[in-house]
């Protein structure tokens, strides 16, 4: 570790090699105690599939009883406040599992007993047309993903104040043929975390599917970031599904205003 | 790179960033929209309240103060930083009544806030003031003025500016309704500053706090009953412009 000269500390690279080595072959036995502590660790950190509001697991082959034309997943806050409002709110769903973890950094200790509230994901599917769900790659199954970015993360040769936050961007998949609705996510931008795996999983097993990414600057629950992603009501992947939008932006509304967060922070 | 530059504030990057500076910028943007309009004979600020938990008293939480008389400011950001510049403020409004035995001007005032806050951006040890700031008033020469501060200490003087959340959208609703009919009376100018902060507010009327200066009198803050008046006058004149729209098209 070296300190620079404001203060701030660095680890500095080392062509020799790191200097705990020699300490690391001394504490490398492992103790019985040691092992059972870490299968504990790993049997906590399973993901476990859950059917609807009971603690039966939800088999992998009961779900491939439901075929599955279309897959759609929100993930963040303004994304599934977006589908509730609009996609969900229109038909009637029903709930069919949940998947729920557990690793250190989620706050409660008690793993059995984890509420449905606190389930990681919940699998809904169309009660008109249950086709709309699914789990397993299958053939003419098409994957849309909803998801949200900050602003900042952004690359641009613009500064990011004359940016017209928010804003959609979408990257797909080789097999995906249809139109996109907005302009497709340019270099160097990348995508992160599970949006990204999903992506990864659909162009390697040739599945089309979509990526919708909002560039927000307001990361938590809000009116105009959820708007951006209208445009994709007209899309392919949504039609059909979204009837009533009025009633949605009034539910909207209603959402935001039950979740307000109160901070004093920022005023 | 950012991450090895953005640490201290008296750091360059290699292409003339102060990042710290533009992170603060970043914190300006968490705190709710506040709209400033010059009209011919007053000036206006709005701001979106935030709702306030249950059992907090309304009254302490102020996006608009008073510096002094004829002079006062909304602010977005950081709530402390918030406190702390307005203090300053008020104290060198008075003291410059004592002292020079006229009261400030507004540059005066918002070039002191400005040099204050471009103060914290060359020290070290200390982080760039958390707010953008906007301010107005009439000078003794009767004439309105709207200026607006940043987190870099820079100022300038507007017709009408947007800080906060979602300023980008209010500001082009300025510009493309900002004309000299919209701010030709008082009444105008203020239903110009409601429409603005309609745009992006998210409950509506009830959500809008406004206060307004007129020349040769004291600030006034506007009452929520008084608030709504005016947007229902909005919606009604909405409407009526739909109806003769649907006309028209018929």
């Amino acid at each position: 570790m070296a300190a620079t000269f404001f203060g701030e500390v660095v680890k500095a690279p080392c062509r020799a090699g790191t200097e705990d080595e020699e300490e690391e072959d001394e504490g490398r036995r492992e103790t019985p105690e040691d092992r059972e502590v870490r299968q504990q660790l790993a049997r906590k950190r399973e993901v476990r599939l859950l059917r609807r509001q009971t603690k039966t697991s939800l088999e992998v082959s009961l779900l491939e009883k439901y075929p599955c034309s279309k897959f759609i997943i929100a993930i963040g806050n303004n994304a599934v406040a977006f589908l509730s409002s609009f996609v969900m709110n229109s038909g009637v769903w029903e709930e069919v599992g949940c998947a729920k973890l557990w690793n250190e950094w989620c706050r409660t200790t008690d793993t059995i007993h984890l509420s449905s509230t606190e389930a990681f994901c919940v699998f809904y599917h169309l009660k008109s047309n249950p086709s709309v769900f699914g789990s397993c790659p299958r053939k003419n199954m098409q994957i849309t993903i909803l998801t949200c970015r900050h602003v900042t993360d952004y690359k641009t040769s613009e500064s990011t104040g004359s940016l017209p936050s928010p804003f959609l961007k979408a990257l797909k998949t080789q097999n995906f043929k249809d139109p996109v609705c907005c302009p497709l996510l340019e270099q160097p931008n990348i995508v992160h975390d599970l949006p990204a795996a999903v992506l990864s999983y659909c162009q390697v097993w040739k599945i089309p599917a979509i990526l919708y990414l909002c560039y927000t600057d307001v990361m938590k629950l809000d009116l105009i970031t959820v708007e951006a992603f209208k445009p994709i009501l007209s899309t392919r992947s949504l039609k059909g599904l979204v009837k009533n939008i009025p009633q949605s932006t009034e539910l909207l509304k209603k959402l935001m205003t039950t979740n307000e967060i109160q901070s004093n922070i920022y005023t | 790179m950012a991450s090895r530059y953005d640490r201290a504030i008296t750091v360059f990057s290699p292409d003339g960033h102060l990042f710290q500076v533009e992170y603060a910028q970043e914190a300006v943007k968490k705190g709710s929209t506040a709209v400033g309009i010059r009209g011919a004979n007053i000036v206006v600020l709005g701001v979106e309240k935030k709702s306030v938990a249950k059992l907090q008293d309304e009254r302490t939480v102020r996006k608009i103060c008073a510096l002094d008389d004829h002079v006062c400011m909304a602010f977005a950001g950081l709530t402390a930083d918030a406190r702390v510049v307005i203090n300053r403020a008020r104290v060198e409004c008075q003291s410059h009544r004592l002292t020079v035995e006229d009261p400030v001007t507004v540059e005066y005032i918002t070039r002191f806030i400005a040099t204050l806050k471009q103060k914290y951006t060359q020290s070290n040890g200390r982080r760039p003031f958390g707010i953008s700031a906007l301010i107005v008033g009439f000078d003794d020469d009767g004439i309105p003025r709207l200026y607006q501060t940043d987190p870099s200490g820079t100022y300038h003087a507007w017709k009408a500016n947007a800080i906060g959340r979602s300023a980008k959208t209010v500001r082009e609703f300025l510009e493309k309704n900002y004309t000299e009919d919209a701010i030709a009376s008082d009444n105008e100018a203020i239903k110009l500053a409601i429409k603005a902060l309609l745009e992006v507010v998210q409950s509506g009327g009830k959500n809008i706090e406004l206060a307004v200066i007129r020349r040769n009198q004291a600030l006034k803050m506007f009452s929520a009953k008084e608030v709504e008046l005016h947007v229902t006058e909005i919606e009604k004149e909405k409407e009526e412009a739909e109806k003769k729209k649907s006309k028209k098209s018929v």
